[in-house]
């Protein structure tokens, strides 16, 4: 298909959409009028206010003639002067791309790099152009595979007739925002009738009578039904223009291999699905451990962190290079699958670029120490900054010394007040001395239990209870341990935290913990292994 | 007005429509099926009917035989406290050397003390260093620990339930050594416990050929040693299908006439017989293996505490094998009772029984039943 006809099936598509906006509000328009011919007149009012709530989002959507601006992404703007080697490295990629080059480049800190433009006037005239380039995507890749990715984001601009495609874009947007608005409201809708049901059943508990179930269900039901409408129209224009933007996308591949090289640009297709769920193990597993208890890694190693993590796990991660997923995210992915892009680009003849020493990306940087810090200062939350930092060892020992402490507490409160404000210490004393008096039963039987737990009987549910009894003894033990010192949790990058016991007790611990928790308990090895 | 006429009378119209549907669906229901009506499977139902077996429901899923009656007292009067029947009928097993009856007694009281073993306790105190205690002792750890596991497989086994398995059958090891060392010398019955100890731990199979060669020495056919070795020997537990089966064979291939061994290739097959067709069972290898079953069966003493055991197993490939009289004798000698390999593997062994049960008395030629 030309680029001519693209251009008008995207024109006919964003028509539809103003179509589909007046359709609704004949619709409205119509029910108006028959409650005006014929229901009673406190009916006819409640559809008057109905019809306007639902029309409202309808002209908004349709009176956005322009394409929205791009959602703030948090990420600190780079001049020239700050980053030179990456300006002149994009400016180089944007001329042998065939395309203007990025008026701003952005840094944020996800593991994504994307290339906007506010195009005017339905895209016939080009607007500010941004490159957006997350610092963790930098830090996994290599000097050659950062140029590919690069590339291929700016190949989409390579054609002035692509920068028609904003229009289609600009429908997709229109149709996903008037959706996020009637949602919004619906969302709204229920929260106020839950709150009003609350009060309600509120006053009935006061009154003495029973608490009625709160029930939403219904309420908010006009605005999901005027977004399914939406929706259905947005799967439709996603539908018409997918194989175009699935073609685009194999176009941009070929620009970028015939830049970067075929293997710098096959590879970097290939590392990026791994690298995205291994940044995501970073920030769950490394970054945020301690953000629970207050406390993040050094300033600069939020983000910067994660290249620890992909030297540590190089091999393991490069074994996941082979997998590639072979479906599309979604039916409305506008990428066709990883694998058949991989599968195109590698069938390529080679150019003999594989063998060139490969750099890390972050050698285009003056500072890459300096960016992480601006970043993080940038996009962190304000109280995400005021957290203590501390050095990457010392974090993994306190956070999960910390998150030990914390999952002691349901032994805490099962103890009874007598323990609320006890130090791990003192809770454990407590807990031993239950042990000795033959309570420590009760005391288990107060915790939360797993289903096979709860189900068994007899005997059996003794033997739950020696799990649970020794499982809580450990946990209690380590923290106390832990705390003062003695244990030590140590990180690793490749393998997840494990915790180093002083001489002995490695032997000595799981031997006391059997011995405390038989039908005729003895807590003295373990009191001993703790006083020593 | 004319809405309000109209929301009124749409529903009700609505509901007489789905209704008036609804009936016409019955009737041309009723009308297939009464086309359909077999006058064969209308006598064949007639003769099951007269065979007067008995519904799922009335099927005893836990037991594969009735209880000896003096057995049966002795597990009923346990759990209230007094063990002392228990106790004697264990010993007079010792005595008689009867090591089939007494394994198959300390499995029944060992179930008993893993739910509750306060009766146990009271025999142990009364009697420090009793053999028969000392046994049921060890064996009710190894069932609680099965108790704490769950039957699941292993995919569906929280770690919980692995912990405490591994920590009540770690126990038990002790137990067993005391168990042997109270035993009469020839008695193999403690080390039958120690192979499910054995399986749950998954023990080396040195350490399994070291309790058969005790076994062996002492009763060299028995039923449920020879029943539990071939589990740990299956591709389950610590084996493999070739392992189970070699061990099958070999059990059977020297055994004298009713020590019913012959049925352990029987469970080797089962046990490892991952296809959708009857047709692995209609070898002519398995034709072989089942007319040796019924061959060992017809030998054994029809006291055998396992007997039912195998005629459960033997009823299973007979229907399998279309063998219908045959079948539908060894059900109609075990109706009533279901708790045995295979139906114990089904999700529902009372209605997979019954409808075997059912499908073999539908073909058996009315004058074969008679016979029976």
């Amino acid at each position: 298909m030309g680029a001519t006809l693209r251009a008008l099936r995207a024109l006919v598509l964003i028509a539809g959409f103003h179509l589909l906006g007046l359709v609704l509000l004949c619709a409205l328009g119509a029910v108006d009028w028959a409650a005006y011919r014929w229901a009673p007149a406190g009916w006819a009012l409640k559809f008057y206010v109905v019809s306007f709530l639902l029309a409202v989002p309808v002209v908004r959507g349709m009176l956005l003639l322009r394409t929205p601006r791009d959602e703030e992404v948090a990420g600190i703007p780079v001049t020239d002067a700050d980053e030179p080697r990456l300006w002149a490295a994009v400016r180089e990629l944007a001329e042998r791309v065939g395309t203007r080059g990025p008026d701003e480049i952005r840094l944020t800190a996800d593991m994504n790099a994307a290339v906007t433009e506010e195009a005017r006037l339905l895209g016939l005239i080009g607007g500010t152009r941004r490159l957006y380039l997350g610092l963790p995507l930098v830090a996994g890749l290599s000097d050659a595979q950062l140029r590919a990715v690069l590339a291929h984001e700016l190949g989409h601009y390579g054609n002035s007739d692509t920068r028609l495609t904003g229009i289609t874009e600009r429908c997709r947007v229109h149709v996903a925002r008037t959706v996020d608005r009637f949602e919004e409201k619906s969302g709204q809708t229920i929260a106020k009738e839950r709150a009003r049901q609350e009060r309600k059943s509120a006053k009935r508990v006061a009154k003495g009578k029973s608490a009625r179930e709160v029930d939403t269900t219904g309420v908010g039901f006009t605005y999901r039904a005027m977004a399914r409408i939406y929706t259905a129209y947005g799967r439709f224009c996603m539908r018409a223009t997918q194989s175009g933007s699935r073609r685009q996308e194999l176009a941009a591949d070929l620009g970028a291999a015939r830049i970067a090289g075929r293997d710098a640009t096959a590879s970097a297709l290939r590392a990026l699905p791994v690298l995205d769920s291994a940044h995501e193990f970073y920030l769950s597993s490394y970054a945020t451990l301690g953000v629970e208890f207050g406390m993040l890694p050094p300033r600069g190693e939020v983000f910067g962190g994660v290249r620890r993590l992909l030297d540590a796990r190089a091999e393991e991660l490069a074994g996941l290079w082979e997998a590639l997923p072979d479906e599309p995210a979604s039916p409305y992915d506008s990428h066709p699958p990883t694998a058949e892009r991989v599968a195109v680009l590698e069938a390529l003849t080679d150019d003999g670029r594989g063998a060139e020493e490969a750099r890390p990306a972050f050698g285009l940087f003056t500072s890459p120490e300096a960016v992480l810090i601006d970043v993080e200062e940038a996009t962190l939350a304000p109280e995400a900054l005021l957290m203590r930092r501390l050095d990457w060892p010392d974090l993994v020992h306190e956070a999960m010394t910390a998150r030990y402490v914390q999952d002691a507490e349901p032994v805490r409160e099962a103890l009874g007040p007598a323990a609320a404000d006890a130090e791990p210490a003192a809770l454990l004393r407590d807990f031993l001395d239950a042990v000795d008096a033959g309570t420590a039963w009760d005391v288990v039987g107060r915790l939360p239990r797993s289903d096979e737990a709860a189900a068994a009987t007899g005997r059996a549910a003794r033997e739950f209870a020696r799990s649970s009894l020794r499982r809580e003894l450990a946990r209690l033990t380590t923290a106390v341990l832990a705390a003062d010192g003695r244990a030590r949790w140590q990180l690793s990058w490749s393998d997840p935290a494990s915790l180093h016991l002083p001489d002995g007790y490695a032997a000595a611990l799981p031997a006391a913990l059997d011995a405390a928790i038989t039908d005729r308990p003895d807590t003295e090895p373990l009191r001993k292994l703790l006083a020593g | 007005m004319i809405i309000l006429l109209w929301v009124v009378l749409t529903p009700l119209a609505l509901g007489l429509l789905a209704i008036g549907l609804r009936l016409l669906n019955a009737v041309v229901r009723g009308y297939i099926e009464g086309s359909r009506a077999d006058p064969h499977a209308a006598r064949a139902a007639a003769r099951v009917a007269a065979l007067s077996l008995l519904d799922a429901e009335r099927q005893h899923t836990e037991l594969a035989a009735p209880l000896p009656p003096a057995v049966a007292v002795a597990l009923a009067a346990a759990p209230a406290g007094d063990w002392e029947p228990a106790a004697d009928l264990l010993d007079a097993t010792a005595a008689a050397r009867d090591w089939e009856r007494r394994t198959f007694l300390c499995e029944q009281l060992a179930d008993l003390a893993a739910d509750d073993d306060t009766w146990l306790r009271a025999w142990e105190e009364s009697r420090p260093g009793d053999p028969g205690a000392a046994l049921v002792r060890a064996r009710g750890t190894v069932f609680l620990a099965w108790k704490v596991r769950g039957a699941k497989r292993a995919a569906a086994t929280t770690e919980e339930q692995f912990e405490g398995f591994h920590r009540t059958l770690t126990r038990s090891r002790e137990e067993h050594l005391r168990a042997v060392a109270l035993a009469p010398v020839d008695d193999p019955s403690p080390y039958v416990g120690e192979i499910w100890t054995a399986i749950g731990l998954g023990l080396p199979h040195d350490e399994m050929r070291r309790l058969w060669r005790e076994i062996t020495d002492r009763a060299p056919h028995h039923y449920e040693a020879t029943f539990s070795a071939l589990q740990y020997w299956c591709g389950k537990w610590c084996g493999s299908a070739e392992s189970a089966r070699a061990f099958a064979v070999r059990a059977a291939a020297g055994a004298p006439p009713g020590s019913l061994m012959t049925a352990f290739p029987l469970i080797a097959h089962y046990e490892h017989d991952e296809s959708d067709s009857t047709d692995v069972d209609r070898t002519p290898e398995m034709f072989a293996a089942v007319d040796a079953a019924l061959a060992d069966v017809a030998a054994a003493d029809p006291g055998h505490p396992r007997l039912a055991e195998v005629r459960h197993l033997l009823a299973y490939y007979l229907y399998l094998q279309n063998r219908w009289d045959e079948a539908l004798e060894q059900f109609r000698l075990l109706d009533g009772y279901v708790g045995a390999v295979p139906w114990r593997y089904k999700g529902d062994p009372a209605a997979e029984f019954c409808r075997m049960r059912d499908e073999s008395a539908r073909y058996a030629t009315p004058g074969a039943r008679e016979a029976s």
